[in-house]
């Protein structure tokens, strides 16, 4: 206890040299936080846009596989071969891809269903253009595998607001009414072409027939009218893609395919794994539950990689920088005590003379060091820590202005904007969408610097301390008390 | 003087620095006792060992030939910073106190290092300060601002703060007027006399030795002296 008080006054009564060092720890101190801030900003950025670009796996064609069966030398038979191969591989139904689901890997999932249908009461859009790929091929570039269907339409079903990426992606958007939330009920959206051709408007009931057998007939009430985007592919054509795509909810399909088994469903799953590590494990798992050998999984991967790219090299920046203010900081602290140590010779000379043990002089010495350093860090990480919110901020405004504007945008594409007059619902609101960050601002010291950066900073200051007074210690150890007296005589 | 009084021996102890050659010694087969209630003066000239013996005393160097017992103890086998804290008091001509304390904190630590129960550390200390002449104002000043008298009375307290059995005093009056010299020569004698302490001094003062019981002289050809 002596020890301590000891060490309290010596700092109280030797201002200046301890004010030098208090200094110095605060300059390091003020560094080091305002480095861990930018370190800790950029991670919430990494893991922002991990979430943003959520690692999607989707089951597509094993192209490769398929190959392999093509003999160029019986073009015709491997053809066919292949063709009945592919049409094995396309079954995928809603139990397969409940099954594969059913996943540790698995965050959740969501698909789309999409079957060919005819319709009383509507009149397809035809194209005079050569380019009438009315297949369910949405713009996003993903790709069904059957994109050919029988009938004059594709229906085609969503299991959840999230798996409407045409609308979030922003190819699809509501210009009259809205997309129903709820996805079990017999609403329809269609395309703003299709309906003008027919006269529809949101509200109607639109009649559809289905393909394969002209007795069963359902009736989709229209809750919105959706515009696509415009885009190269189709830039000669005479009307956009999508013109004769009525968009509905898988529960509506799944109904369909219980009145008739014979129709040809095809189901695109979409499953959010839980991190970047699982892809290969869930892959081995698919394999194991069945999955075709002629199927494969494939993942956006590359684009969540290229996304962090960029924030990875300002947070190793941080970390070099960080490393390098620490290198500096130690040496200086060490040189600086190394001169307190000679100066302070003769202190240790009484204090050994009186038969004070080194090891209580070498604690009291780092008791010393370690309440200027302790007060000094907390003063430094309180100064760093003001300094750190203005820098983390114009680190995250970009993408927090983005995200803002993203945001707002999908919901205006799914009719839910507050400029269309419909206030989206809470739920709605506070939905998190794929391919948007989620990052907030920094607006308090709290969140700049926080208690995880508040006690790394502790740790590294009172680390470089301890690592500083390694040669005070050592000098205690070699001085002889009677050595330091004779030369002080 | 009596067998139980004797509290220090030194029995042929010789000494020679590490770096000097190897027949070079400071100090040659020195045989002293130093017992209980008497004053002892070391003497002799300049270079002829006095502070050297007394930091063999002290337990400040260990390097010695022969043999020091306390109370028939090895000093080499027994822990020299309890020894120095608890059972010997030393009294250095250049005090030797921490200017950043003030002449009370200076006893009172003193006091904590030697972990004895010392109770009411404070008002002994006071006691202390009293007892060599100083006064209560002086209590609470750096010891910088006493003058060299006020420090060495300071630096005797502050060895007896612990109730030692021996003080070890090197030059004590060295630096001091011949008023101030005899002050602090009567406060050692009264140690001796009246708490039945060993006092020790090493000097080359004549009022000093006068003033001892027993004189040891050291001489440059290594021979001591008694009186």
């Amino acid at each position: 206890m002596y020890i301590l008080k000891n060490a309290i006054i010596s700092i109280v009564r030797n201002k200046g040299r301890n004010l030098l060092i208090g200094l110095i720890v605060i300059v390091i101190s003020c560094a080091v936080s305002v480095t861990l801030a930018i370190n800790n900003s950029s991670n919430s950025l990494i893991k922002s846009y991990e979430s943003k670009y959520e690692v999607e796996a989707i089951i597509s064609m094993n192209r490769d596989n398929m190959m392999q069966n093509f003999n160029p030398e019986d073009r015709e038979n491997s053809r066919e071969n292949m063709q009945e191969i592919f049409e094995a591989a396309n079954q995928l139904t809603e139990d397969d891809i409940k099954n594969y689901a059913d996943s540790t890997y698995v965050d959740s999932y969501y698909y789309t269903m999409s079957v060919g249908v005819n319709s009383s009461d509507l009149e397809k859009a035809e194209m005079t253009s050569s380019n009438n790929d009315f297949g369910d091929r949405g713009p996003g570039g993903k790709q069904d595998f059957k994109n050919q269907t029988n009938g004059d339409f594709t229906l085609k079903g969503y299991s959840s607001i999230e798996a409407m990426n045409e609308f979030i992606e922003g190819n699809y958007t509501i210009v009259d009414g809205e997309v129903s939330e709820d996805f079990e009920d017999n609403s329809c959206i269609i395309n703003s072409e299709l309906a003008t051709l027919n006269e529809i408007e949101v509200g109607d009931t639109i009649t559809i027939v289905d393909s394969e057998d002209d007795s069963n007939s359902y009736e989709l009430v229209v809750s919105g009218i959706y515009e696509e985007k415009e885009n190269e592919d189709n830039g000669m054509s005479m009307f956009s893609n999508s013109v004769n795509i009525i968009i509905t909810n898988t529960n509506f399909i799944s109904n369909m395919k219980m009145n008739n088994e014979d129709l040809d469903v095809s189901i695109t799953p979409t499953f959010i794994l839980t991190n970047i590590n699982v892809v290969d494990a869930f892959n081995a798992e698919l394999t194991e539950k069945g999955l075709s050998e002629y199927l494969t999984l494939q993942t956006n991967l590359e684009q969540v990689e290229n996304a962090t790219s960029t924030i990875s090299n300002v947070k190793n920046f941080a970390i070099t920088f960080l490393i390098i203010t620490l290198i500096i900081g130690t040496v200086v602290l060490s040189v600086i005590n190394m001169i307190n140590i000679r100066e302070r010779k003769y202190e240790i000379g009484v204090l050994r003379t009186i038969g004070m043990k080194k090891s209580k002089v070498c604690l009291q010495f780092i008791s010393e060091l370690l309440i200027v350093a302790f007060i000094s860090l907390i003063l430094g990480a309180g100064i760093g820590a003001i300094i750190s919110v203005p820098i983390s901020n114009q680190l995250l405004e970009n993408e927090i202005s983005n995200s803002q504007n993203q945001t707002n945008s999908i919901r205006q594409n799914f009719g839910k904007g507050m400029e269309t007059g419909q206030p989206p619902t809470q739920d709605f609101a506070n939905k998190e969408f794929n391919g948007v960050t989620s990052i907030q601002t920094v607006d308090s010291i709290n969140a700049a610097v926080d208690l995880k950066v508040l006690l790394e900073l502790l740790g590294i200051g009172l680390i470089i301390t301890l690592i500083s007074s390694v040669s005070a210690m050592v000098s205690i150890q070699k001085f002889s008390p009677l050595t330091i007296l004779k030369e002080r005589s | 003087m009596k067998e139980k009084d004797i509290i220090l021996k030194v029995e042929n102890v010789s000494y020679r620095y590490s770096d000097a050659e190897k027949d070079d010694y400071v100090l040659k087969n020195l045989n002293y006792t130093f017992a209980k209630g008497k004053v002892y003066a070391i003497k002799g000239k300049s270079g002829s060992g006095k502070t050297t013996l007394l930091s063999l005393i002290s337990g400040l160097e260990k390097d010695y030939e022969g043999s020091i017992k306390f109370e028939g103890k090895e000093l080499r086998e027994i822990d020299l910073d309890d020894y120095r804290s608890r059972d010997i008091g030393i009294v250095f001509q250049s005090y030797n106190l921490l200017p950043h304390l003030t002449a009370l904190e200076n006893i009172i630590l003193s006091m904590n290092v030697s972990k004895l129960k010392i109770d009411k550390k404070s008002e002994k200390a006071l006691e202390l300060m009293k007892s060599v002449g100083l006064t209560e104002k002086q209590k609470d000043r750096r010891v910088l601002r006493l003058s060299g008298g006020e420090q060495q009375r300071v630096a005797i307290a502050r060895s007896l703060s612990y109730n030692p059995k021996i003080i070890l005093a090197d030059e004590p009056t060295g630096n001091l007027d011949k008023e101030t010299e005899n002050d602090i020569l009567e406060i050692l004698k009264g140690l001796a006399k009246q708490e039945n302490k060993c006092v020790v001094i090493v000097t080359h003062s004549e009022n000093v030795c006068n003033q001892a019981d027993i004189i040891y002289e050291l001489t440059s050809s290594r021979k001591t002296t008694k009186k």
